[in-house]
């Protein structure tokens, strides 16, 4: 830095400064220049040097690959076991909630002034608060979970809104009942009317919306499921390719040092090599099981547990279509009608050449629901038939056929209940249906208590995948880089002494 | 790369879906993009397209599509129509709003007359992307195909001349002509499924129906309601008795197995009865028919 002083004349005092910046720069651009030409790589602690940092580098590549993947995996369960699951249990409480108001209601305006018929008078009333009260503490934990998703809010928005005054109408239909003091079955227009507009309203805008976020928040989950494990997945093949290339930087480097100095092992290398090996092999399998443990939570726990949801609401939705099919005759018609179509979702068998009504059905489905057998795997079609499916051996199949035989004895008695009605005999139909010498209402009990006990062994089933899940991600936030930069320190310890043979390291 | 097209399908569902989809969209990619310059720098090339080919997008989706081609009815007035060389109707208005929000404007759309008996056909074979041509979601039909929605719920209903008093539920139709369609299940309902005695005059197409009814050689035709509204438009010597007895469910038929193509419909359909779009719809199609319109969005079945 003393060659500006040495100049005699200075012609501007500005460009002296310019001159001096530039020279440090001059001289990086030389250290480039050097680097580039290469010519320090046919030194030998060049090429040592070289290539740790090649080693280093891909080191920290390998590290880098196995972060990302288990992010991913971390991702995939929080959402699937922790967000959007949850998510779904919310909105499918919903639609549960909503129809049950609807269908206790269709009990009341039923049984008119003989208030101890069925579970009676008093029981519906508090199932209905309770429902009420349920769907007003589910429709605002949707609202919550909905976040900042704008359609889904409104959604959740228009069934709140829907709701205030489908509770105006059924006050009305209530009112007007209890002026009639009808005897059961026999309401007058003015209440069927006003139950009309009431189950119309539940039938067409609320239930759908409700049905319709359960949807959404399971195609939420599954997106997440595809997308969280099919990186997961090919994250198996990122960490592999990365430990395969520091195996072969390790292997040359050793190859090379041993021809190069004559010694047969390097002892930090060797170890570094042996290091790389566990951690490519360890972090395969955690990626590999986390990959399993999403597969099992999706499709032996989320999968059946909303399609139970689904069977179980269009159940109760059915059952109460029943009292609608007896109390409102001028519309016997469309609820039956509405009756199998529900029915068909649940479960369903083609009926071929015969003719698609109840009377088909009765003798299709039932034989099916009774003589169903695990391994059986297309014997019916609809929701049960999707669980069918699924069900593996052993407690789910067992509970899925117990489900399977309750739901051909509800079947039996809606069958006896319609005949009745057919005969002429609508008392007695009505009689029959809430439970007057009949175990109508029993029966529906058991096929719902059979329902929430299968749907139980998949809860556990999904619980049980998360908590693994969950278990086996714990500390790879630190195991990736602790041990890549262990790796590295034995890399740079097994090349110290080699460095050090040429005096300066 | 298949960077490219991922970074595209993500770009679409961005218009379906908006906040939390593409904050997880952004974090993949990030994740995706600082994955692969680690490696970049050192793998070899072929290591590289090994793993990316892993994850390329599922080859017969709906979404990220350029152009579609979507089946419509040809015949049917209100619902799916050419005329003059241009379709119009309610079916080829929803077709037109979903690929919109799809990202394909109405410019990129062809329309393909597709009749009833080949609708399972033309999907699985590619001859179109999408069918929304008044098509019943049925669980026979569901095994063969994928249904997004239904977009709307039809009932079936029955059509009688104005001055026609007598029937005014469908069991009133004991002893009377119907129009029977061939491979039409609307008759079946009647005559088979409630065993009511009505006498069938069979016929090719619906569209057949109309002259034999205003002319009395037929005394009711029974089908969905926007069907018959679509034939009632602009004819008030015929009308709905408005005693609906069954729900058909009219999905839009999507290649088997297109879940994310599925999921992203029923989300705009949603958005279509959400803005208002889908009353403007039937209300310019079917208003003064007789026919009660649903405003609210159905219940949707489900993608599988």
């Amino acid at each position: 830095m003393t060659t500006p002083t040495r100049q005699p004349a200075v012609p501007s005092t500005a460009a002296a400064p310019a001159k001096r910046s530039a020279r440090p720069l001059e001289r990086q651009r030389g250290r480039l220049v050097t680097l580039v030409r290469g010519r320090w790589l046919k030194t030998v602690p060049g090429r040592i040097r070289g290539w740790t940092a090649l080693a280093v580098l891909a080191i920290a590549a390998l590290a880098l690959a196995l972060t990302l993947s288990i992010q991913d995996a971390r991702q995939g369960v929080q959402t699937i076991g922790h967000d959007a699951g949850p998510q779904v249990v919310a909105t499918g409480n919903l639609y549960f909630a909503l129809s049950d108001m609807d269908a206790q209601i269709a009990d009341i305006l039923l049984i008119g002034r003989e208030k101890s018929l069925g579970i009676g008078f008093e029981e519906s009333m508090r199932r209905y608060e309770r429902a009420r009260s349920d769907a007003g503490s589910a429709a605002v934990q949707a609202a919550q979970l909905a976040g900042k998703d704008q359609d889904r809010r409104q959604t959740v928005q228009e069934v709140i809104d829907g709701l205030g005054q489908y509770q105006r109408l059924v006050g009305q239909a209530l009112t007007l009942n209890e002026q009639a003091q009808h005897p059961a079955g026999e309401l007058p227009q003015p209440v069927i009317d006003t139950y009309r507009q009431a189950s119309d309203l539940m039938k067409l805008e609320l239930l759908p919306k409700a049905y319709n976020l359960t949807l959404d928040s399971g195609a939420t989950v599954r997106q997440s499921y595809q997308e969280k494990r099919t990186s997961v997945l090919d994250g198996r093949y990122w960490v592999l390719a990365a430990g395969l290339v520091v195996l072969v930087v390790l292997a040359a480097g050793q190859l090379a040092m041993a021809r190069e100095f004559r010694r047969l092992l390097n002892p930090g290398l060797a170890l570094a090599t042996a290091a790389t090996i566990i951690l490519v092999a360890v972090g395969v399998g955690v990626l590999n099981a986390q990959a399993g443990h999403l597969l099992r939570a999706k499709r032996d726990g989320f999968d059946s547990v909303l399609t139970l949801s689904r069977v179980r609401a269009i159940s109760h939705s059915s059952f109460a279509d029943e009292s609608r099919y007896l109390l409102d005759p001028g519309r016997a018609d469309t609820y039956e009608q509405n009756y199998l179509d529900k029915v068909s979702a649940i479960l369903w068998v083609d009926p071929r050449s015969q003719p698609a009504n109840l009377k088909t059905y009765y003798a299709l489905a039932g034989k099916a629901a009774t003589t169903y057998h695990p391994g059986d795997r297309s014997a019916f079609l609809g929701l049960l038939g999707d669980e069918a499916r699924q069900a593996r051996k052993g407690a789910e199949s067992d509970a899925l056929a117990r489900v399977l035989r309750a739901y051909a004895a509800v079947l039996d008695n809606d069958r006896t209940m319609r005949q009745f009605v057919q005969s002429g005999d609508r008392n007695r139909a009505i009689g029959f249906r809430m439970g007057r010498g009949s175990s109508a209402i029993r029966d529906f009990d058991a096929y719902d208590e059979a329902m929430r006990s299968l749907a139980n062994t998949h809860s556990a089933a999904f619980d049980r995948a998360i908590r693994d899940a969950d278990g086996g991600l714990s500390g790879w936030k630190v195991i990736p880089p602790v041990a890549a930069v262990v790796i590295a320190v034995l890399v740079l310890v097994g090349v110290r002494p080699r460095l050090a043979e040429f005096g300066r390291i | 790369m298949p960077f490219n097209p991922r970074r595209g399908r993500r770009a679409q569902a961005r218009a379906a879906r908006p906040q939390a989809a593409r904050a997880r969209a952004a974090q993949a990619a990030r994740a995706r993009v600082a994955r692969a310059a680690g490696l970049a720098v050192l793998a070899g090339a072929p290591l590289v397209l090994g793993g990316c080919a892993l994850s390329s997008a599922e080859p017969h989706s709906i979404l990220h599509r350029h152009s579609l081609t979507i089946g419509v009815k040809g015949d049917q007035p209100g619902l799916g129509q050419l005329v003059n060389g241009r379709y119009q109707g309610f079916d080829v208005d929803v077709a037109t709003y979903v690929a919109k929000r799809l990202g394909v404007p109405p410019s990129r759309i062809t329309f393909k007359t597709t009749p009833s008996s080949v609708r399972e056909k033309v999907l699985k074979d590619g001859t179109v992307d999408m069918v929304v041509a008044t098509y019943s979601i049925t669980q026979a039909r569901k095994t063969q195909i994928t249904f997004a929605g239904p977009y709307y719920v039809a009932h079936q209903d029955t059509m009688v001349r104005s001055n026609d008093t007598a029937i005014r539920s469908v069991h009133d139709l004991a002893g009377k002509t119907i129009c029977a369609v061939k491979g039409s299940n609307s008759w079946k309902r009647i005559t088979d499924e409630r065993s009511i005695p009505a006498v069938r005059v069979d016929v090719d197409k619906y569209s057949e129906c109309m002259p034999l009814l205003t002319g009395g050689k037929l005394e009711a035709f029974s089908t969905d309601d926007l069907i018959l509204a679509g034939f009632a438009a602009g004819h008030p010597e015929v009308h709905l008795i408005g005693a609906p007895f069954t729900d058909e469910k009219y999905g839009i038929g999507l290649r088997k197995g297109d879940l994310a193509g599925c999921e992203a419909v029923n989300r705009i359909l949603t958005r279509m009865y959400q803005d208002g779009s889908a009353r403007s719809y039937l209300n310019h199609w079917f208003a003064d028919t007789g026919a009660r319109l649903g405003d609210s969005v159905p219940q949707f079945e489900g993608c599988s």
